[in-house]
């Protein structure tokens, strides 16, 4: 059995710098704080898959253990930042990043 | 056969992380983004990363995704509510991504591809994956520990409402 | 070229092609075949029908939220213990002590949370 997929690793490079465009533009172009929360994930993601990909071409298993260890730091950030969001909805009303923009009101 | 499916799940990859961005509906932004890590899972398979495929499954759509769909409910968020950016602002986030997409190709197109090691195989396996991470990694996986605990401490501290049957 | 390990993952494909084939199948059905008659008097609540108010997505409880992220962060933790687990025996008591060290970290965490009576749905 072989890791060899016949895929070259440009390929995964290239869907790597794609999704984690998407993820930028998603930030940039969305006002919506949950939005930009969920593009930070894609990003997150993309830095994922290149990840795994050198892992499997190298035959490093470090590569995935940092996916792993990347899981949790998206979980936990997760888990902080929307319970940050909440509060701020409970205070303004809305999710709009440009309400947010100040530290106190 | 496999490059097929790798276009494919890309193509599906690339399309729904697009849509994520796109939709005006936050629901609809979630669904596309749970898509988007189904055939990122796929990705891991074709990698021959078993247990990462389905450790990304239960961690990103069973749980992130279900944490985010609850507070786009909990929040009411709607269509009508959605923010809007001016046009101009839009074209020019637009542009900066472009230019962003521009770059990483330019700098990453003249390189020369790695040769693919041959080695031992199943490095995807959960056994291989613990050992490495209980003899190389301990450090980081102790500290992850001391994250979660933060992590918990904070979400506690700012989710827990002084009132009961509080609804924000 | 082709991967021959691949095959090995035909029954899960074939699971998720049935899965998802059968929501379709059953969404179209139901659209093509199910008679539709959408008069005003026919979409009327009557007998014991409640009049319908305002919008579905009522805000609830914050401790539903809370409850769902305490379960992701304990989530996370489990999906650590499975690589400990496969390799138990050969990583012998030292990997149980630092497998003890990271879930006692962990349960400092909930008795913090049972002591903040995070959990508690009444008070």
């Amino acid at each position: 059995m072989q890791p060899q997929n016949g895929i070259p690793i440009d390929y995964y490079i290239w869907l790597a710098a794609a999704l984690f465009t998407i993820g930028v533009l998603g930030v940039l172009y969305r006002r919506n704080a949950i939005i930009i929360f969920m593009c930070i994930e894609l990003m997150l993601n993309a830095v994922n898959v290149l990840l795994v990909a050198f892992s499997t071409y190298l035959n490093d298993a470090a590569g995935q253990v940092f996916v792993f260890f990347i899981m949790a730091v998206a979980a936990a950030e997760v888990a902080v930042g929307l319970a940050i969001l909440i509060m701020m909805y409970r205070n303004t009303k809305t999710t709009d990043i440009n309400i947010l923009n100040r530290l106190k009101w | 056969m496999t490059l097929n499916l790798f276009y494919f799940l890309s193509f599906l990859a690339v399309l729904s992380a697009l849509m994520v961005v796109f939709s005006k509906n936050p629901v609809y932004s979630v669904l596309y983004l749970i898509i988007t890590f189904f055939t990122i899972a796929g990705h891991y398979i074709l990698l021959d990363a078993q247990f990462l495929a389905v450790v990304h499954v239960i961690v990103y759509a069973g749980a992130i995704m279900v944490l985010f769909l609850y507070v786009i409910m909990l929040l009411n968020l709607n269509r009508e509510s959605e923010p809007h950016k001016s046009n101009i602002l839009k074209f020019a986030a637009v542009i900066c991504a472009g230019l962003l997409l521009v770059v990483l190709v330019g700098s990453l197109k003249g390189t020369e591809a790695i040769v693919q090691q041959s080695g031992k195989a199943g490095i995807g396996y959960v056994k291989t994956l613990g050992e490495v991470m209980f003899k190389e990694f301990l450090l980081p996986f102790e500290i992850t520990s001391i994250l979660l605990l933060a992590a918990m401490v904070g979400a506690v501290m700012l989710g827990k409402s002084e009132k009961t049957n509080d609804t924000i | 070229m082709e991967n021959p390990n691949l095959a090995e993952y035909l029954p899960i494909a074939l699971m998720f092609i049935f899965a998802l084939g059968f929501v379709v199948t059953t969404m179209i059905a139901t659209h093509v075949l199910g008679p539709k008659r959408k008069s005003k008097i026919k979409l009327d609540t009557f007998e014991c029908g409640i009049e319908s108010k305002g919008n579905a997505r009522i805000p609830f409880n914050i401790k539903y939220f809370l409850v769902a992220i305490l379960f992701v962060l304990f989530d996370v933790e489990v999906i650590f213990m499975y690589p400990w687990a496969v390799n138990f025996k050969s990583l012998h008591w030292e990997g149980f002590i630092q497998m003890t060290v990271f879930i006692s970290l962990l349960l400092v965490g909930f008795f913090y949370i049972l002591k903040k009576g995070a959990l508690k749905w009444e008070e």
